[in-house]
């Protein structure tokens, strides 16, 4: 599935459009983003129509969803999340999560996760947000999942293979309860008063 | 893909499935005792999905697919899943269907006749798996064939009214001075 609109401060998911597919057709070959392992790549580098093809299958798959995150008028990275165990989900597995590197370091990152929680867990109420995908030399996103709230609960030896060497994996999960206290005042819109009594 | 017959000790052999171990094995996930650790008793199991599914296992290029048979009878599944073959790692799972004969060490030696295979087969660097804590046999029976703890996701399952935490394992080949495995038949 496509994913709509979550507002963060500076960045905003939004529904992918067409005009995003250059991007991720530039991404997957981008060996920056690639280097970060499963969480920074979603497919391997392909032409213009195998990425259509790619795209009208996300949006008829059920149990994931994809978005684009903008930041003003450009799209500035991708976040792939799924539904694990589906059509039971209680869990929100964390598959992609791209910033472009060229807009690195301007705290899109930090806001864009900060929005995609508030959808998981205040709009979707879901119990568990995790991912087996870190990288344990990739400090930006450990910081992140981190400052969330999210705790690391697994350790892989020398799971991921690039520069000619293993990199270990780091497994980090987050429960909705210390979703509620960190981030207690985080909601779309503010709570409303009991409706009247009729 | 279906991995080859592998014959073991004890009356257990791996082997290719047929469709009728598909029909057969799928038909035990939805029974209490095989599934009390595992699964959520739901599914489709008409005919034509049951052999859409096997033509899927059987085509799929990044999984090896095991039956556990013992005494050449289908008594369960197992195999290797998600082969990522870049960082040569993949993902192994295990289901004994027949609760009747928990306790004989078949899980044991299956996890043995498959973890050899990745490394002397396949070349494979790693095997990660995914076990719920509190499913003692086949914890025991991965960490027999050299599965170690990397990881405890809490809270992972719910099952009769508790939560259950997941124990997560992995598996390197066993170490030899120049990286060639020699096959029992020559004294390794």
């Amino acid at each position: 599935m496509f994913g709509g609109t979550v507002r963060g401060k500076l960045t905003t998911l939004r529904l992918p459009v067409d005009a995003d597919l250059e991007l991720h057709k530039r991404w997957s070959a981008d060996m920056r983003v690639r280097r970060a392992g499963p969480i920074g790549r979603w497919h391997e580098p392909a032409a213009t129509a195998t990425w259509k093809e790619r795209w009208t299958e996300e949006a008829k798959e059920k149990s994931s969803v994809l978005w684009s995150i903008a930041a003003g008028d450009e799209t500035i990275g991708y976040v792939r999340i799924r539904f694990e165990g589906a059509p039971h989900a209680e869990t929100i597995g964390l598959n992609q999560f791209v910033i472009d590197p060229d807009h690195e370091r301007k705290g899109y990152g930090w806001d864009a996760a900060l929005a995609l929680h508030r959808w998981i867990f205040d709009f979707m109420n879901m119990r568990m947000a995790a991912t087996d995908r870190i990288a344990a030399d990739d400090l930006g996103r450990q910081r992140i999942f981190e400052k969330l709230g999210y705790v690391r609960f697994g350790h892989g030896h020398a799971v991921y293979y690039r520069d000619g060497a293993y990199v270990d994996q780091y497994l980090y999960q987050m429960e909705r309860e210390t979703w509620l206290e960190r981030w207690p005042n985080e909601r779309e819109y503010a709570l409303l008063g009991d409706e009247l009594t009729r | 893909m279906f991995g080859p017959r592998l014959e073991g000790n004890g009356g257990v052999a791996l082997r290719p499935p047929t469709l009728d171990d598909q029909k057969t094995v799928v038909r035990w996930m939805f029974e209490p005792e095989p599934s009390r650790f595992w699964g959520d008793r739901t599914g489709d199991l008409r005919g034509e999905e049951l052999a859409e599914r096997y033509k899927k296992n059987a085509h799929d290029p990044n999984s090896v697919n095991w039956v556990i048979a013992y005494e050449n009878e289908t008594v369960g599944f197992t195999g290797l899943f998600d082969i990522d073959w870049v960082a040569r790692d993949c993902e192994s799972g295990i289901f004994i269907g027949r609760s009747d004969l928990y306790g004989r060490g078949i899980a044991s030696e299956a996890v043995r006749l498959r973890t050899d295979f990745a490394w002397r087969e396949m070349r494979l660097h790693r095997v990660h798996n995914w076990i719920s804590l509190r499913n003692r046999g086949s914890r025991r029976a991965n960490e027999k064939a050299g599965y170690r703890q990397m990881g405890l996701m809490k809270r992972y399952g719910f099952r009769s009214g508790q939560w259950y935490d997941d124990w997560l394992g992995e598996v390197f080949p066993p170490e030899t001075p120049a990286g060639i495995f020699v096959p029992p038949s020559k004294g390794g």
